[in-house]
């Protein structure tokens, strides 16, 4: 693996449908899987990849995410020949602009891409859970000689109506692209992954940062641009898990698809050896279960203190349930707890908080508990 | 900060039968996530010293795989150090590997710097202590020598071996002996001392004349005898074990797992650090549980397990059920097996309908890379 591919991880979004928990931290900083934040998995994918120069792009609340991104020590980001940059907007000669769109955000950051000088640019997002490497995308971009490859996802038929449609040839080259379609013609999601060649996307970006009446967006202003200029455009599928968690629910059933019980395909002890993933590690004590806690089909970090019951649980580092309490169904972030003889189900409960009272979600309804009462 | 050199001595550590034959008791796991020498790295660290020397005895492959980069226990990643003390000399003549002939060798680190004191740790003592508080009022008092010892009523069955203090009513050190076990009380010497640069100068010239076999400990006995300088004595009233056989080594394992214990060795203020693996969290499945027990990252559990301590990347099968057992890391236990009073070191593989029992005081051990 060269330098020649540089990796930009979007990660300014809110992530507003994920309610109080990215009320003081960025969706990609979210608490997932007991020890990892969500952008664990695009950075840990970058680093097994062997790319070496790996740039986040952060803007809404962008302190937390920032201290943690550092200098990519946690992923080994930060050998002797990487870089990893965070990068937020800034002010410049022409004035002070916060990112105004996925593609603007590149825009704004062409300098750095200039001096790092890639021959092609990952762009990826900052709150995508899966785990792989990039290694097989780019091959098939070189080999085609593509100007721009996209990850595609087959989603079921139904769905596929919500989704950004890639419609591909039988060489995979693109010939249509349809966001939402009434009518889909093709089930190939867009992960919103893409590799350019650096020299094609950068003149794409300056184009479309021209225009007025564009959102500076890839989905919706750059891939259709270029599309229309015929350029080289590649389907690249991506088999194996892959989930955007937006929503409260979504990202409760992505951490209970980590249980043996859940989903096979992103079973964290499957994906060990070369593709780890990595994290921060926190200066815990042991996880300690005391003698009456009744532990069944759960993952709990270190840290954790667990002296009630759990069941279908992911459990964060320092997260208490004490004497007597259950939880079934939750997700338990770092530090909470769960106060004696509380009975929870079907919860996100986040960090710090404090449950004092019983709080029952529905599996469909999945409750949030985020006080913060805790305290850290 | 003044200018401190920080040494952890492994030469005073004893050895714990099999447990050490391939590597020495400051790194052999404890609680499933730490290593000895993790509890004195941290308190070096707790305590702003961020440069440490480690007199290695033997195995240093074993030290050096858990050391990593080095720089878990430091706190500026540049200022901080960690040296290595290695005597290659002392590895032919073990009778001479002493950690006073360790210091000769590499005298370099402590010529180089430009530390004013040093302060020692063992790697046998689990304490968790501020020293800075000790360095503090050493140098606020002027001593040449302030040694940390402890007051226990169990010096009858626990610290044999060790230095003990007889003090004045001016907490002076009148002499230095070695408990034999003859009482329930005594003031044990942690191994934590902190010494002047120039009184180590004076210490290391006295070694010169006497028994070349001594040790320090030996050595600070003598000094005090002679009359060449006073020690100090402060006590330390936090949680202090000294791990000096595999009977002791069970038996602080599972103590730490009374949450009272536990929160002395654990203050919030002053965490343990340790090199990370990066382990996922730990799984329990749908057969699987546990009770009274630590268990570490990146095991999966799909048996029951009971006062117990999993180590790392443990795995315990359906159906089985594991008690008063340690497991250490990486051992994978099979279907419908019965552990009880057993202690299973790493990499070891126990395979399905085994029914293994040992008695409390006597639990059965099985050595790294066991087939069971």
């Amino acid at each position: 693996m060269s330098t020649k591919l540089a990796a930009m991880i979007l990660a300014g979004g809110k992530g507003t449908r994920l309610l109080a928990l990215t009320k003081k931290v960025a969706k990609p900083a979210v608490s997932y899987g007991g020890k990892y934040r969500i952008i664990d998995f695009p950075l840990s994918n970058c680093a097994n990849t062997g790319i070496t120069c790996v740039s986040v792009l952060t803007q809404y609340e962008s302190s937390d995410l920032n201290t943690y991104v550092g200098n990519g020590e946690k992923w080994g980001l930060n050998g002797v020949r990487s870089i990893t940059s965070v990068l937020t907007p800034k002010q410049t000669d022409e004035g002070s602009n916060w990112y105004r769109g996925t593609a603007d955000a590149i825009y704004q950051n062409i300098d750095w891409l200039d001096k790092v000088d890639p021959e092609y640019v990952l762009i990826l997002s900052g709150d995508h859970i899966y785990s792989c490497t990039y290694n097989a995308m780019l091959k098939k971009h070189q080999e085609n000689k593509a100007d721009c490859t996209i990850a595609v996802y087959e989603v079921p038929w139904a769905e596929a109506s919500r989704f950004g449609i890639l419609v591909t040839d039988d060489k995979d080259n693109i010939t249509d692209f349809q966001e939402k379609p009434k009518k889909p013609v093709s089930n190939l999601a867009s992960m919103g992954i893409y590799i350019f060649t650096y020299k094609t996307l950068r003149a794409a970006l300056i184009a479309d940062a021209k225009k007025e009446d564009s959102e500076h967006d890839f989905g919706k202003n750059i891939i259709p641009t270029m599309m229309a200029q015929k350029k080289k455009m590649v389907a690249y599928t991506y088999q194996g898990y892959w989930k955007d968690v937006g929503t409260i629910s979504s990202l409760h059933e992505a951490n209970m698809d980590l249980l043996l019980s859940g989903d096979p395909n992103i079973n964290l002890y499957k994906v060990q050896g070369k593709n780890k993933i990595y994290s921060e590690d926190t200066h815990s004590t042991p996880q300690y279960i005391g003698p009456n806690a009744n532990i069944r089909d759960s993952l709990v970090n270190q840290g954790a203190v667990i002296l009630g019951g759990i069941d279908h649980c992911v459990v964060s580092s320092e997260a208490r349930v004490r004497e007597g309490a259950s939880c079934k169904n939750c997700v338990i972030m770092n530090g909470a707890i769960v106060d004696k003889g509380v009975q929870v189900s079907n919860a996100i409960i986040g960090p710090y908080a404090l449950v004092s009272e019983d709080v029952k979600g529905e599996p469909g309804n999945i409750a949030l508990i985020a006080n913060g009462k805790a305290g850290n | 900060m003044k200018r401190v050199l920080g040494i952890l001595d492994c030469h005073n550590s004893c050895t714990l039968g099999e447990l050490t034959s391939d590597r020495p008791l400051a790194s052999v796991s404890f609680l499933g996530r730490y290593a000895f020498m993790d509890f004195p790295l941290s308190n070096f660290c707790n305590s702003g010293i961020d440069n440490v020397g480690i007199l290695v005895k033997d195995h240093q492959r074993s030290i050096l795989k858990h050391m990593g980069n080095m720089m878990s226990w430091v706190n500026n990643t540049k200022s901080g150090r960690i040296n290595i003390f290695y005597n290659e000399k002392g590895q032919m003549n073990p009778l001479y590997n002493t950690d006073i002939n360790n210091i000769k060798e590499n005298d370099w680190v402590i010529l180089k710097s430009d530390a004013e004191y040093i302060v020692f740790q063992s790697a046998d003592m689990i304490t968790n202590m501020d020293i800075s508080v000790f360095l503090e009022e050493h140098i606020e008092r002027g001593e040449e020598v302030t040694g940390i010892y402890k007051d226990v009523d169990d010096a009858d069955v626990a610290f044999i071996g060790c230095n003990t203090y007889n003090i004045d009513s001016d907490s002076y050190v009148i002499d230095v002996y070695q408990n034999k076990g003859e009482s329930k009380k005594a003031k044990v010497a942690l191994g934590t001392w902190i010494v002047n640069r120039d009184t180590l100068n004076r210490i290391l010239e006295e070694a010169e004349k006497v028994d070349a076999s001594w040790g320090m400990k030996e050595l600070l006995a003598y000094c005090v005898e002679k009359g060449i300088f006073n020690i100090h004595a402060v006590p330390y009233k936090g949680y202090a074990r000294r791990i000096d056989s595999i009977e002791h080594y069970i038996e602080y394992s599972f103590e730490l797992l009374k949450p009272e214990v536990a929160a002395q060795l654990f203050p919030l203020d002053r965490p343990i650090y340790t090199q990370t693996y990066d382990t996922p969290p730990a799984i329990y499945g749908e057969t699987g549980g546990a009770r009274n027990s630590f268990v570490s990252n990146g095991a999966i559990i799909e048996g029951q397990v009971e006062n117990s301590i999993i180590c790392r990347g443990v795995k315990v099968g359906k159906g089985s059920f594991i008690k008063n057992s340690i497991i250490f890391s990486d051992t994978k236990i099979g279907e419908r097996v019965v552990l009880d009073n057993v202690l299973i070191d790493k990499y070891s593989k126990v395979n399905d309908h085994h029914e293994i029992k040992g008695d409390k005081e006597q639990p059965i051990y099985f050595k790294q890379g066991a087939r069971i």
